[in-house]
């Protein structure tokens, strides 16, 4: 009698457990009496957007590296220049209206604050040692195409807008090594470094 | 005496038979994923899935290496309210030289991932976030702090994909 009873439980418990691996298998039949399910549906219709997902692609520069610095004999303006790009190089045709939107672009010294939003590269080993430059929006650079010459927002200075694949805008940075004119080398000698920041969002374009 | 033997013996039998399957359906629920095994995080107590073959999804993206870092952009992202995850496609295109540090972050400063070093062609799709959102559009970015591939990871410039995620 015992064992019989101990049977049982045993081929209850195997058919318990044969039902836990039934559930877990998360299929739901769907019949006339029963039309709904805690099943999220997901569909994506191929050449739509859908959100997060990459919509474009920017090139910034890796690094931006003014070489080896001199200091001038005279103090007069002695400008070191360096050539930068930044580029759309991949626009997703499905989330973006060109004819409504933009692409902006917008560039800041890595430490910028509303206080002190100038550029700067710091000597690595005093850090309190500092040269500033300028960031401008052409090959030719002047006061009309430097990006400071606009106001400092939290992203930084606008540097441009896109709007079609492959745009791209050739900036300078220039650095004026008058900065190092007059100082005691021994102060200032070693390795400088400093980032810059690329901030790009979607937004509508300002009318004119 | 003989008789109770024997019935000592079916007990045994039937116990161990339970046991079996016991163990066995347990196994089955683990290889399927109800109890899946915890991973070790290390990065703010959450972790995704870091893939060594993610792409943009646009199409002319090509793996020559070129001049200069491309950074991905975003328009939207979409989760629900109570989701821990959001699906956004964050990673380090193919044609790059250096790795990123990508973390994703609301305007506010508050921090939803940081990621751990993304070499190019690496990225994740499904984001596990610190917590939840409430309701609501929020102004979000993915920083990209780029760095070279060396021991060091020497800092890069950097570059920040703003866009505006919802909350349902």
């Amino acid at each position: 009698m015992k064992a019989k009873t101990i049977i049982s439980i045993a081929l209850a418990a195997a058919m318990a457990a044969t039902s836990i691996i039934s559930v877990s298998a998360g299929t739901i039949e769907l019949t006339p009496d029963n039309n709904s399910g805690n099943t999220e549906v997901k569909a994506h219709i191929s050449g739509a957007p859908t959100p997060g997902d990459v919509s474009y692609i920017i090139t910034i520069p890796d690094v931006v590296d003014f070489g080896e610095l001199t200091q001038p004999a005279e103090n007069t303006d002695s400008f070191k220049d360096v050539p930068f790009t930044v580029k759309l190089t991949e626009l997703s045709g499905t989330s973006f209206d060109p004819d409504a939107q933009q692409i902006s672009v917008y560039v800041k010294d890595q430490n910028a604050t509303t206080d002190d939003s100038e550029f700067y590269i710091a000597n690595k080993t005093n850090p309190s040692i500092k040269l500033g430059y300028e960031v401008f929006r052409s090959s030719t650079p002047s006061m009309d195409n430097k990006v400071s010459a606009d106001s400092f927002k939290t992203a930084g200075y606008f540097y441009t807008s896109f709007t079609v694949k492959d745009e791209f805008l050739d900036g300078t940075l220039r650095l004026n090594q008058n900065q190092l004119y007059g100082r005691d080398l021994a102060d200032i000698v070693g390795e400088y470094s400093g980032y810059m920041v690329f901030t790009s969002f979607i937004e509508n374009q300002t009318q004119p | 005496m003989e008789n109770n033997k024997s019935k000592k013996k079916v007990v045994v039998i039937a116990v161990i038979i339970a046991a079996v399957i016991l163990i066995c359906a347990v196994g089955v629920l683990i290889f399927s994923g109800v109890f899946p095994p915890k991973l070790d995080t290390g990065h703010k107590g959450v972790v995704g899935v870091v893939t060594d073959n993610w792409d943009t999804g646009l199409k002319e993206e090509s793996s020559e290496a070129k001049p200069g870092t491309r950074i991905p952009g975003y328009s939207t992202a979409e989760m629900k309210e109570g989701d821990t995850t959001l699906s956004l496609s964050i990673g380090n295109p193919k044609a790059n030289t250096v790795g990123f540090f990508a973390t994703l972050k609301l305007q506010n400063g508050d921090v939803l991932y940081e990621s751990e070093l993304l070499k190019p062609g690496q990225g994740l799709t499904e984001i596990p976030l610190t917590h939840t959102l409430s309701k609501g559009t929020y102004n979000a970015t993915v920083v990209y702090k780029c760095v070279l591939l060396d021991e060091e990871n020497t800092p890069l410039n950097a570059a920040e994909s703003g866009f505006k995620l919802i909350v349902n």
